[in-house]
């Protein structure tokens, strides 16, 4: 019996009303603002005035190409990487957790308690150029004798895969927990081995999980630029500090608005695409 | 599980291979061992010098022991109101935004309707418009509401954090139902069930994992955030809004003591949870 | 303790090369050019209000560190009656600034009374350019002949009329003696190869500016393409060959802290705040930034209690407390430079170890080498963007 409803009345509409209403009125609105900007021309002094500035989008694309592209990059890297050393860790919780489980997802979000700030200085004292992690990497050779962590982009993409981890081990968990222990068993003893198992039974059950977490993941990380403004160099910067110094410092409110809507445009194609891989269902939920 | 394991292993008759299934049970949870001593090692280094008597103004240097920043707390003007008012703002706009962010995943995920590509769409946008523009274009709209007088401070800010959260709850609590075995609420239906009764005691609790986990999500980010709140904040401060002011004249090492406290506290109250769970349980048993 | 030790630290670093001869005290001795004749554009009702918003950079008042209170406000208001609600909200410039650029385009008031932006950034101008502030009620303000003599003309306001300066300090080269040989100038912040990849320059277009502009021998008061150019093209090549490992707002004092750096072009305020004996503070060779972060009143906001809150911050008894903090007392300073004459003695009775700071109170020679930013180049659009891909990459 399909439980999927179509057309089922109102249920829908009801359920959806109160936090559709909310975003149309708190986050369209603005965005709409936000593309008439998009098109004004003008400078700060003398004021801007909507005026069909295309040439917003155009110069933004051209003159930035590196960084939105560098953007993704990082984002798509810190998402992989974040996919990698969560998963085991979500898969551990949910079937070894017990009732532990609550407590140790307390401790993924729990750095989020000290502020971004002072968590970021505390690794900076931890990767240190004369601390000890880099010392040991010198001796492992795996940094040359002048090599550091800081200000590159390694330290970029850590800290950002860093900062992303609950997004992505949560919804990680949230799929895996769901899992009946028993079809896993089922599917050993049907199979010759655990990594089968998990490979054939396992991984495509907790599909939504990934595919959840990647979303919550790479589509912030695209637009962050703190990491890159604490961690980096120059060379290592990614978009998100160019709409922040067009916003702040230029007080150039059209070029920061043509890049934001360019910036997403980017990064919904990069979801369409991915949603083209893992199929539609996992992302929107259904069957049809 | 691992019995079965075992029991290949030994008729393989190979001392190794038994070794070989030890360590492969063991390996998960020493990987995850691992994966927490990584997350929490800078909290370690922020509680560490939260003990700091730092030697000027910055707390950057290790200097002497001292309890003082934890006796005087909140000796720093304005501390204690902005940590106040972060946790506030937290745990309200995370209940909003995971409840509102609950209903419009249950909306996408089990029904057809007119809108629903276009609501998935709305729900990714706000996760990928960047922060200033985010914070500023918000602004705007209360600047634009003249009819009503926007007073900033608590109102918008809770306004902007529910707004930006509710995404996120929406895909957490999508991961756990696209998936979720329909058959459950058919057999429950089938006993006789409405479909309120069986929402409230066969849906609910087995999505409950996913709320908690949207609900933390939604906190996180709300008790973290500073682009969007610093826009909308009039002449609030909020925690992260007061640690990123002060860092320019040098954090003082109550930032570090007040970050230590609340990570301690919520631990605290998991595990007085999970106790009186286990003590339950027992109770029960018995 | 954390006072005993500032002042220890202070005390062993006064000696900056003989007698520390406050500023003020010099033009005291030597008169000032007369003073201006005062005449208020007082159609502004002389009528206090009830409460003062006072909105300032974080640490930047005279605090008790036992009662949290603010002494100086809290005499302001047993003297007027007036409660100062103060807070401790702006954080950078440019943020700020872009915060209340949004009510204030649209005419509407931002519910604050006085504001304080710094002078070496676009914004103090572009507040005034875009008539967003309000005129001060000079004649509420008898104290303002106590400013000292090199901010009464100011570029962006010649004659005073909307802002007056809160505090004041100075940008230049600070290097680790443990690290490095002393790093006195541009060419060896940007060109000594022993230095590479241990460096940062200061983010603000007005301070790394002025500094090597003043290195090249050119004048950053007035500014040229020529001379914008040729300081571009160095700093340009400092980045390019990794040299400089960042730009950095204040967060260079961490990093500087901690030896990840031997040197840094910096505040001097900060430096002295590190606490560390091995981290030194000088104006280079070819000179140094100097920037003021002024008071003004935002339209809308109630002029003539702003007034008078200016006005008691001017008197250099009141100036000399906020300084200096009175350790007997708990309470901690600005630690600052003050723009007031006569502060210095009155520090000096409160705690003689910051009037002998000459980063607090810094004498004659040292103010002659630091220069103010032009204000024109800073609103040069052209400049602007060069400047921002420059750092951002």
């Amino acid at each position: 019996m399909n439980l999927f409803h179509r057309h089922r009345g109102l249920t829908p509409y009801l359920l959806l009303a109160p936090g559709v209403l909310f975003l149309a009125l708190f986050f369209v609105v603005p965005l709409g603002f936000l593309a008439y900007q998009s098109l004004q021309s003008g400078n700060f002094d003398f004021g801007y005035t909507f005026s069909w500035q295309w040439s917003n989008y155009w110069d933004a694309l051209h003159n930035y190409e590196a960084q939105f592209i560098r953007s993704l990059e990082y984002a798509g890297i810190a998402t992989l990487l974040a996919l990698v050393i969560s998963y085991p860790v979500a898969y551990w919780i949910a079937f070894r957790g017990g009732r532990w489980k609550n407590l140790l997802l307390l401790f993924i979000v729990a750095p989020f308690f000290v502020t971004y700030l002072i968590r970021t200085l505390a690794w900076e004292t931890i990767l240190s150029d004369n601390g000890f992690v880099v010392n040991t990497l010198q001796s492992l050779h795996v940094l040359g004798p002048s090599g550091r962590l800081l200000a590159t982009s390694t330290a970029v993409v850590t800290g950002i895969t860093y900062n992303f981890l609950p997004f992505m081990a949560l919804p990680l968990y949230v799929s895996l927990e769901q899992i009946d222990a028993r079809l896993i068993e089922a599917a050993e003893d049907l199979y010759a081995s655990k990594w089968h198992a998990f490979w054939r039974v396992t991984f495509p059950l907790s599909l939504p999980g990934v595919v959840a977490g990647t979303l919550l993941t790479f589509i912030p990380a695209a637009g962050d630029f703190i990491n890159a403004q604490l961690l980096g160099s120059p060379d290592n910067h990614m978009i998100g500090n160019v709409i922040q110094s067009k916003f702040l410092e230029l007080t150039d409110y059209p070029a920061a608005a043509a890049m934001s809507f360019i910036l997403m445009a980017g990064i919904l194609l990069a979801v369409f695409l991915y949603a083209r891989v893992v199929g539609t269902e996992q992302l929107t939920g259904t069957a049809g | 599980m691992s019995a079965v394991a075992v029991e290949r292993a030994r008729t393989r008759g190979s001392a190794l291979a038994t070794a070989w299934a030890f360590v492969k049970r063991y390996v998960l949870t020493v990987y995850s061992i691992l994966f927490f001593a990584y997350l929490l090692l800078p909290i370690a280094v922020v509680a560490v010098f939260s003990f700091n008597n730092p030697p000027g103004k910055f707390n950057f240097t290790w200097n002497e022991f001292t309890w003082d920043n934890w006796r005087y707390w909140n000796g720093v003007p304005g501390i204690e109101s902005s940590i106040i008012l972060s946790l506030e703002i937290a745990l309200i706009a995370s209940l909003i935004a995971t409840a509102l962010g609950t209903l419009i995943a249950l909306a996408l995920v089990r029904y057809g309707f007119r809108g629903r590509a276009t609501t998935n769409i709305l729900i990714f946008l706000p996760l990928s418009t960047p922060e200033i523009v985010l914070g500023a274009s918000l602004l705007t709209l209360f600047l634009n509401a003249t009819f009503i007088t926007v007073q900033f401070g608590f109102w918008t800010i809770l306004i902007a954090h529910i707004m930006f959260c509710i995404s996120f709850a929406v895909v957490t609590v999508k991961a756990r139902l696209v998936g979720f075995d329909r058959h459950l609420e058919e057999a429950a239906m089938d006993l006789g069930a409405n479909e309120w009764t069986t929402f409230r005691k066969v849906t609910l609790p087995l999505i409950a994992p996913a709320i908690l986990a949207a609900l933390l999500l939604c906190f996180a980010i709300s008790i973290d955030d500073f682009v969007v709140t610093y826009f909308n904040s009039g002449s609030r401060v909020t925690f992260p809004l007061y640690v990123w002011g002060s860092a320019r004249n040098g954090a003082p090492p109550q930032v570090n003591v007040i970050g230590t406290a609340i990570f301690v506290i919520a631990v605290s109250a998991m595990l007085v949870n999970v106790v009186v769970q286990m003590r339950r349980e027992k109770r029960g048993a018995a | 303790m954390t006072q005993e030790l500032t002042r220890r630290q202070l005390l062993e670093r006064a000696a900056m090369g003989g007698a520390a001869i406050t500023f003020p005290g010099i033009l005291a001795a030597c008169g000032s050019s007369g003073s201006k004749a005062s005449e208020g554009t007082t159609s502004v009702e002389q009528k206090l209000a009830k409460t003062l918003n006072f909105s300032n950079w974080t640490l930047y008042m005279d605090v008790n560190k036992k009662t949290k209170a603010f002494p100086s406000l809290d005499a302001f208001q047993k003297k007027t009656g007036v409660h100062v609600n103060y807070t401790e909200d702006i954080n950078d410039n440019a943020s700020f600034f872009g915060k209340i650029q949004g009510p204030l385009s649209r005419g509407q008031s931002i519910h604050r009374d006085i504001v304080v932006l710094t002078d070496n950034d676009r914004y103090l101008g572009l507040m005034l350019r875009k008539g967003w502030a309000e005129k001060l009620d000079k004649s509420a303000i008898p104290n303002m002949k106590n400013l000292v003599e090199v901010q009464k003309h100011p570029n962006f306001d010649p004659d005073r009329e909307y802002t007056l300066p809160w505090q004041s300090g100075m940008s230049g080269i600070a290097y680790n003696d443990t690290l490095t040989d002393p790093v006195l100038s541009v060419d060896d912040l940007l060109e000594n190869p022993k230095l590479k990849g241990k460096i940062t320059v200061l983010n603000s277009m007005g301070d790394a500016m002025t500094i090597v502009m003043l290195a090249n021998g050119d004048d950053p008061t007035n500014v040229t393409d020529k001379a914008w150019n040729a300081a571009f093209k160095r700093i340009q090549k400092a980045v390019d060959n990794k040299q400089i490992r960042q730009f950095t707002g204040n967060d260079y004092a961490p990093i500087l802290a901690r030896g990840d750096l031997m040197a840094a072009m910096s505040w001097s305020g900060d430096i002295a705040q590190l606490g560390n004996k091995h981290i030194h503070w000088n104006v280079p060779e070819g000179g140094g930034a100097l920037w003021t972060d002024n008071m003004l009143i935002p339209k809308g906001g109630n002029v003539y209690t702003a007034s008078v809150y200016m006005n008691y911050v001017y008197d250099p008894k009141v100036q000399g407390l906020m300084e200096a903090g009175d350790p007997k007392r708990n309470i901690t300073g600005i630690y600052y430079i003050p723009p007031v004459k006569g502060a210095g003695a009155f520090a000096k009775k409160y705690d003689p170890s910051v009037a002998n700071n000459p980063l607090i109170f810094p004498n004659a020679k040292t103010l002659s080498k630091v220069k103010i930013f032009d204000s024109k180049a800073l609103n040069n659009q052209k400049y602007l963007e060069q400047w921002q891909n420059l750092i951002s990459g």
